[in-house]
């Protein structure tokens, strides 16, 4: 078992937990949903979070993405404590330095594609960059279904609004919780080499959380979770790999 | 099924406490209204029947003529009657009546105490010797002892004023009639008085005299408005009438039992009462209309919500049939419950009433509310009828939902929008017609209530129909106004245009109203001033502080006719007399003065010439009836009885314009009416002479007169304006309530819409909407909803003012006046409410937890 050591370098990290603690409840019915968790995400690389359901990761993602709170220790984005931020100033980081792609419900049904791809910015008053989006929607191929509601969109189309969404205002990290979890191994292939082509062509860094090892080995590294703990990392994975490794703690 | 409607009721207290406030309120409202009224009408019944506990028998003129506006008039009897009276072998005692019309005591200022104006009369009696036959008991005060008045200016004073005014028994106190022979005398109190257990009637100032003084005041010698007779024992009250009645003969005189007087009074309080009472009931029921849209509108929500739960329970096998009842058991609940607050909150209402009107001048003796079975019956059923009826659609909805419906992710809102307009046109054109109808045609104020009613439905809905592009077009400016946040408000208000529109049609019915009275007080006045425009050519005008029905004495025309720069002062005064029959209102004046300051319009005839025999008639009527010049006309006055009358001449401006039908001259008058009080003088001044230096001198005399007020032209119509205010801003307190239950509604569909939202507003927070923005949002598209509400209710507003004013024109509604800077502050006003209603839910929306929106499914 070994643990990530910190990064030497500060700035290339984009996110990072230290000593990270998230407590549910009291008593009798304390959940530890993260025991202690310290953890760095480099930036320009794509992670993988796996492990056991009810393992954490859900909770890992959401406090480092300033969804959440966490209980004890510190979280950082880029060198920000967020952990110390007021409500107001983690809804503008967000807003601002973070994109996201959920497993469902990733779009508002009043707006069409275009709208919902622009919402961050729109909500900043910010124009988006008109040539990036153009080619972000390109690549996504979603150019013909941008004035559709997202009722008039497929499970895939809707995941490929929501990364273009979460791209479209370059920021420092995306996170995304299982986003292919509903798709199909065709359209989640699709989302995955756009994800990857993201990192690698274009800088991004991504933090993803899944329970599919052939979606895993999109990763740059991976992170295995079991009861709120790192237990365990692999870097350059393959999906077989991962599954070995997966079957080790019981995923 | 029951056990699942209970717990829906527990699970979601706050939307039921919503739907249950607008029950709550409009009961309360209902039940309030009858205790009010029956605890005010079991007090009069009681003080009647105390008031003539003694009396048996009263021998009264049979003469009587029927008022247009106010109550009969009844003509008096020679006061030679009593000793006939009195020698009736089942005569215990008898006793004259006299009521001196106005009798008002002044205070050490010499101001007039009481204001007749506002419902605080100024009574004046002859105190009756006889125990038995005497309402009034004497009482010691301020530790002297009370004794009857006995002679020339003597006076009993009731035990409220003296208390309130600081009178003493032995002081002096200056009382001010309305005749001519004593405008005002000094009496000395030698007693003081109670009214029973009051300390005097219903806020009443009362001075009791000997009967020769009640009728030297009053300028009625030798003549009585009535007799009370009391019966000797074991003479039955029906007999002492047999025996009165051949005694006196049938002559002009007529004889009723002592149980039939109360029985009449208390008839006539009952009637006085109905108006108001119908009054408050018009506006509860308004109430409650608006509550049954807010019923229809949870309900519906909440089914669209359980849409897949209920979906489920069909699956399982439930039938459609106890969805149904699931539903309606849920509306009947709330009903039950929300009705008996209601109830409760009535009675806190009536005592409320009562203080109101207590504050008016018009004291309710304080005796216990008087809570009859009927008015919980009525208040109950009404409550739950009214929300189990609204319940009925949703219910309906809820049983057609197929078990497949589960499976489907989200209820879809059907849109039959063509079977929808249909009959929603259908039932507004209806509405429409029967309003017409009503107003133009059969002149009938249920089918005009009907019409409106029904025109309200028409448009509630049709509203879904027209609530997306009304939405959006009132939306447009928001995206760039507010952004995104102002977008998604524009979105969320129209996604749902059903609800919309409900929503927005509770506000409608307030706003409706509201625009209908405001068009109808800014028309009336309008025509008032353009009547007083035309009809009035004088300069300065004295006018009594109870309207029409002031009554001054004749010496203060007299004395304003020499103040100098004063040209004419021309008393008018106002009596009720019937022609054919019927009972119409007649103006009386000078007719050689006439023209310095009226203009009647002259057509036919000469006004300025009228004898004393003869009537002028308006035009209207004359072409109406086809009368001729010359022709008699069959009148009965209160004095003379009938007494045929000529046509002398014809002119213009009668009863349309704001005046009569009929005039007649002062000396006429005075042969026909024993009262000559003047209500109003005219004043015309000198070639000139300036309005500001004869008006003080006019002022100085009239101060002389309690009550009377010095106005212009100018003055005139403020005097109007503000007694139209008065009666607009009770009106407007009263459709508040309409609104305030609007604003509820508007704040529920918010809330669980919200709700509904949950995961949405959780994904806004995640990608980055503040809580700032949240709040903007819901709040944009609640202002959406209520400027929607308004515009509609504007629209059916101002249609219903120009139906009604238009519908009015031969009633003197001349003009017809759209105030728009009023109505568009309506809307305003509309808005500023949407942004009230949202303020909870958008606080509430603001504060959901980011989370939920990934979280739960
Ligand atoms: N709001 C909450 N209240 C109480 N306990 C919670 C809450 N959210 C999560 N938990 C608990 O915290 C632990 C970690 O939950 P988390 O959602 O992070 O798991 P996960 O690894 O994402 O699981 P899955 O793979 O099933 O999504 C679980 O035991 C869960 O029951
Ligand atoms: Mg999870």
């Amino acid at each position: 078992m070994s643990t990530p050591a910190a990064s030497p370098r500060p700035e290339s990290v984009a996110a990072r937990a230290v000593n990270a603690s998230k407590v549910y409840g009291e008593g009798e019915a304390e959940v530890r949903a993260l025991d202690h968790i310290s953890v760095d995400f480099a930036s320009h690389q794509f992670t993988a979070i796996m492990g056991p359901s009810g393992s954490g990761k859900s909770t890992l993602l959401h406090c480092l993405a300033g969804l959440d709170r966490v209980t004890e220790g510190q979280v950082f984005i880029g060198d920000v404590d967020i952990s110390a931020s007021s409500e107001k100033q983690l809804t503008l980081i967000r807003r601002d330095r973070i994109g996201f792609v959920f497993q469902s419900f990733n779009l508002i049904p009043t707006l069409n594609a275009a709208e919902n791809i622009t919402l961050p910015m729109a909500l900043a008053g910010r124009k988006p960059d008109q040539a990036w989006m153009d080619s972000i929607v390109a690549t996504l191929r979603i150019g013909d279904r941008l004035t559709h509601r997202p009722s008039e969109l497929s499970g895939g189309q809707q995941q490929r609004v929501a990364v273009a969404r979460a791209l479209v205002s370059r920021p420092d990290l995306i996170f995304a919780d299982e986003p292919t979890g509903n798709l199909d191994s065709r359209a989640s292939a699709e989302i995955l080499n756009f994800m990857r082509a993201a990192v690698d062509d274009l800088g991004q860094t991504i933090v993803m959380v899944t329970h599919d090892p052939s979606a895993a080995s999109y990763a740059d590294r991976v992170v295995f979770l079991a009861d709120g703990t790192i237990v365990d990392e692999m870097l350059e994975p393959s999906a077989d790999g991962v599954l070995d490794r997966l079957k080790q703690f019981g995923g | 099924m029951f056990r699942l409607t209970l717990r829906g009721l527990v699970a979601h207290k706050l939307r039921f406490l919503l739907t249950g406030v607008a029950v709550v309120l409009g009961v309360a409202f209902v039940s309030g209204t009858l205790v009010f009224t029956d605890t005010v009408k079991k007090t009069f019944d009681q003080l009647f029947a105390s008031v003539y506990d003694g009396t048996d028998a009263y021998v009264r003129s049979a003469s009587v003529v029927k008022g247009q506006f106010g109550p009969n008039q009844r003509g008096r009897i020679p006061e030679t009657l009593l000793p006939q009276v009195r020698a009736v072998s089942g005569t215990a005692a008898a006793e004259g009546q006299i009521q001196i019309r106005r009798a008002q005591y002044l205070d050490r200022k010499g101001k007039g105490i009481g204001d007749p104006g506002q419902g605080a009369p100024t009574l004046g009696f002859n105190w009756n010797t006889v125990r038995r036959l005497n309402p009034f008991a004497l009482v010691s005060y301020g530790g002297k002892p009370s004794r009857p008045p006995k002679a020339i200016r003597e006076v009993v004073m009731d035990l409220g004023t003296a208390k309130a005014e600081h009178f003493g028994i032995g002081d002096t106190v200056t009382v001010s009639f309305d005749n001519a022979k004593v405008p005002k005398d000094a009496f000395k109190i030698v007693g003081v008085a109670k009214f029973g257990d009051a300390d005097r009637p219903a806020g009443a100032t009362v001075a009791l005299f000997t009967l020769a003084e009640a009728q030297r005041v009053n300028a009625t010698p030798g003549e009585l408005d009535g007799i009370s007779v009391a019966a000797k024992p074991g003479v039955s009250q029906t007999e002492l009438v047999g025996q009165v009645t051949s005694s006196l003969g049938r002559r002009g005189i007529q004889v009723i039992t002592g149980a039939k007087l109360v029985k009449e009074q208390q008839n006539q309080i009952q009637q006085n009462l109905g108006f108001f009472t119908t009054f408050l009931l018009i506006f509860a029921i308004i109430s409650l209309f608006v509550g049954s849209f807010i019923i229809v509108n949870t309900f519906s929500i909440v089914i669209a919500q359980r849409t897949r739960e209920l979906a489920l329970l069909r699956a399982l096998g439930a039938s459609g049939r106890q969805v149904r009842s699931s539903v309606l058991g849920e509306a009947v609940l709330v009903g039950v419950l929300a009705s008996m607050v209601g109830v409760a909150l009535g009675l806190a209402l009536a005592i409320g009433l009562r203080t109101v009107m207590g504050a008016f001048g018009f004291e309710v003796p304080t005796s216990d509310l008087v809570v009859k079975p009927s008015t919980f019956v009525i208040s109950i059923v009404l409550g739950v009828v009214v929300t189990f009826a609204s319940a009925l659609l949703p219910a309906r909805r809820a049983a057609r939902i197929a078990p497949m419906a589960a499976l489907r992710d989200s209820a879809v809102e059907s849109r039959r929008l063509g079977r929808r307009t249909a009959i929603g046109a259908i039932i507004a054109v209806l509405g429409a017609v029967l309003l017409f109808v009503g107003l133009f045609g059969a002149s009938n104020i249920q089918l005009v209530g009907v019409g409106v009613f029904g025109l309200f439905i028409g448009v509630a809905v049709l509203g879904p129909v027209i609530a997306r592009p009304v939405g959006r077009a009132l939306g447009a400016p928001l995206p760039r106004w507010r952004g995104m946040p102002g977008q998604l408000a524009r979105e969320n208000a129209v996604r749902n245009p059903r609800r919309t529109a409900s929503t927005a049609a509770a506000l409608m019915i307030g706003v409706a109203l509201v625009g209908l009275i405001t068009i109808f007080a800014s028309s009336l006045k309008a025509s008032i001033s353009g009547q007083i425009d035309q009809a009035f050519r004088g300069d300065l005008v004295v006018v009594g502080d109870a309207g029409p029905g002031s009554s001054f004495s004749p010496a203060m025309a007299e004395r304003i006719a020499k103040v100098p720069g004063v040209a004419v002062a021309n008393p008018l005064r106002f009596g009720a007399f019937e022609v054919n029959g019927t009972g119409q209102f007649l103006l009386a004046s000078r007719p050689g003065e006439l023209n310095r300051v009226f203009d009647l319009a002259p057509k036919l005839g000469d006004l300025t010439t009228l004898q004393p025999n003869q009537i002028a008639v308006s035009k209207k009527v004359f072409d109406d009836k086809h009368w001729k010049l010359g022709q008699k006309l069959r009148t009965k006055f209160p004095e003379q009885g009938a007494a045929p009358v000529t046509i002398g001449a014809v002119f213009g401006r009668g009863q349309r314009e704001g005046l009569s039908d009929y005039f007649i001259s002062l000396d006429g008058f005075d042969t026909r009416f024993t009262q000559h009080a003047d209500s109003q003088v005219y004043i015309a001044l000198d070639r000139g002479a300036s309005i500001k230096e004869v008006r003080p001198k006019v002022e100085a005399v009239a101060k002389d007169f309690p009550g009377a007020k010095v106005n212009d032209i100018s003055g005139l119509k403020a005097q109007f304006e503000t007694q139209i205010n008065q009666i607009l801003g009770l009106v407007f307190a009263l459709l508040f309530l309409a609104i305030f239950i609007a604003l509820l509604g508007i704040m529920n569909t918010l809330l669980l819409s919200i709700v509904e939202r949950t995961r949405e507003i959780g994904l806004l927070r995640a990608v980055g909407m503040t809580r700032r923005q949240v709040r903007t949002s819901v709040r944009w598209e609640s202002i959406i909803v209520a400027v929607f509400g308004a515009l509609l209710g504007l629209v059916l507003g101002i249609f219903f003012g120009w139906a009604m004013v238009t519908a009015l024109h031969d009633e003197g509604f001349t003009q017809l006046s759209i105030p728009a800077g009023q109505l568009v502050l309506v809307v305003v006003f509309a808005a500023l409410a949407g942004v009230l209603a949202a303020a909870y839910p958008a606080r509430r929306a603001s504060r959901f937890d980011v989370l939920d929106a990934i979280s739960t499914d």
